[in-house]
């Protein structure tokens, strides 16, 4: 295993705080709410499975050997699951897990009545495929066939925020949002263009 | 390309931008040095940034200084060559060529004329290059085939037709590992969102000229700005996300800077119309 102070990016004689804090910043980076049905959600969670470890270990090794679990750890984040009452939707959910996406999407073409779930899943195909466009427009009409379904309000929820949800590294999360006319005309110009530097 | 993915500079710390600078130029010295003369008129920013994300992550920034291609009266700080800058330079010529090709395709025999007498001249390069890297070769040449077949008839789905481009920027990259991963989801929705600046940069002039445009298909010939922004910020969202799985080493802060700012300012330019004096604006006017 890593040196766990380096897979936290804080060395040896950080004070606890430091420690945390570190530990803090990256189970926020690497959430799975950022990663829902991300092709790459596998990766975000073994990094979180990582600097859960690590974080556990050196708040083990400052109590002097104290096994607990530890406070602020994110530790047993349970990955909200909703299950399908169709057998075919739910093996169909299986497929998009394990990113089959081609059989899930031929398996979904055979079903014959497309009711909100439908939707959902032929949306959240779309989504793991990149075609934003299309997950969009699918969403919106799982959410209008079943407005009361937390999963496909959420899903689309997550879609609406734009750029706006999910981690950015400190320092890129203010200042677009505030910026009035003016000063995005000022800044537009300094995109590595006008101007001397 | 086409010059969409640059650094947001107010933000840049002066490492950085010394850093984006010498890969730059460090670039444009490996298009010379590979493909002669003219090749260095291929030099582009989104390639610059392909090169960055190529590098490899262990690998630190140590600039050696060369000769301005521009100007050889001047030495510069720049990124002697690497594997990723060689890709990047073997990948533009072929990028460019095969556009060229397109574009000499879709005009007719007069107004292609410049484009021919281009590709004449890109054309030994092109073949070194298309040796060099086969696949992408092909899977460019596969991609803008169809991309312009969608385009003859029509194709109402803006995910498809970004498609192909995004397929055919993820294919720069290899395809081994985790990282291979990473980039694959990376550049694919860079392709994505790379296609649908153009698209929606070109609404108006493709209006006027009775072509097909992918938003004017989607949305109608007015297009959807919301609705159209909404699904290249989602891009953007994927974008980051990715770029948060992968390790740049020293790279990191400077791709950082132009996921979360310089292609939102961009996307913003495109969409206000700003970005027609943008990206006419030459590069480094300094006089260092």
């Amino acid at each position: 295993m890593r040196d766990p102070y380096s897979v936290l990016g804080v060395s040896q004689n950080a004070s606890d705080d430091e420690v945390k804090k570190a530990y803090r910043e990256l189970a926020r980076k690497y959430h799975p709410d950022n990663y829902q049905n991300n092709p790459l959600a596998d990766l975000a969670e073994e990094k979180m499975k990582e600097i859960n470890e690590a974080y556990d270990t050196i708040t083990k090794q400052r109590s002097g050997g104290y096994s607990g679990s530890s406070p602020g750890s994110y530790g047993g984040y349970q990955q909200r699951s909703y299950s399908s009452g169709d057998p075919v939707y739910a093996n169909i959910r299986n497929l998009i897990n394990m990113g089959d996406l081609n059989q899930a999407e031929q398996l979904l073409y055979e079903v014959g009545q497309k009711n909100g779930e439908w939707y959902f899943l032929s949306g959240s195909i779309a989504y793991r495929k990149g075609w934003m466009d299309e997950a969009m427009q699918n969403y919106v009409r799982a959410v209008q066939m079943e407005p009361n379904n937390m999963e496909y309000r959420q899903a689309l929820s997550v879609m609406q925020r734009g750029t706006m949800g999910g981690y950015r590294p400190a320092g890129y999360s203010t200042g677009m949002d505030a910026m009035d006319c003016c000063t995005t005309m000022m800044c537009l110009n300094c995109l590595c263009g006008g101007g001397r530097c | 390309m086409f010059g969409y993915v640059r650094p947001f500079r107010p933000e840049l710390k002066c490492k950085d931008f010394d850093l984006y600078r010498a890969t730059y130029c460090g670039l444009c010295r490996c298009l010379r040095r590979r493909y002669g003369l003219i090749a260095p008129m291929l030099l582009n920013f989104d390639f610059t940034f392909l090169a960055l994300l190529l590098w490899e992550p262990e690998e630190g920034f140590t600039p050696c200084r060369g000769r301005c291609h521009a100007n050889p009266l001047r030495k510069l700080p720049m990124c002697p060559d690497s594997p990723a800058l060689e890709l990047a330079a073997d990948e533009s010529v072929i990028l460019a060529w095969w556009k060229l090709r397109d574009g000499v395709q879709d005009e007719g025999p007069i107004k292609g004329l410049p484009a021919r007498a281009l590709s004449l001249l890109l054309r030994p390069a092109y073949r070194k290059a298309a040796r060099r890297c086969p696949t992408f070769d092909g899977t460019v040449r596969d991609c803008l085939a169809e991309l312009s077949a969608l385009e003859r008839e029509g194709c109402p789905s803006l995910d498809r037709t970004a498609d192909t481009f995004a397929r055919l920027l993820q294919s720069a990259a290899p395809r081994e590992g985790e990282r291979g991963r990473v980039l694959a989801q990376l550049l694919y929705h860079l392709g994505r969102w790379i296609y649908l600046a153009d698209a929606r940069d070109d609404l108006e002039e493709d209006r006027q000229s009775g072509r097909y445009n992918p938003v004017a298909a989607r949305y109608g010939p007015a297009g959807d700005d919301g609705a159209l922004r909404l699904t290249m910020d989602n891009s953007l969202a994927q974008m980051g996300a990715a770029l948060q799985l992968g390790d740049f080493g020293c790279r990191t802060a400077l791709l950082e800077n132009i996921v979360y700012l310089g292609l939102p300012l961009v996307e913003r330019a495109v969409f206000d119309g700003t970005w027609y004096h943008i990206k006419k604006q030459k590069i480094w006017r300094n006089d260092t």
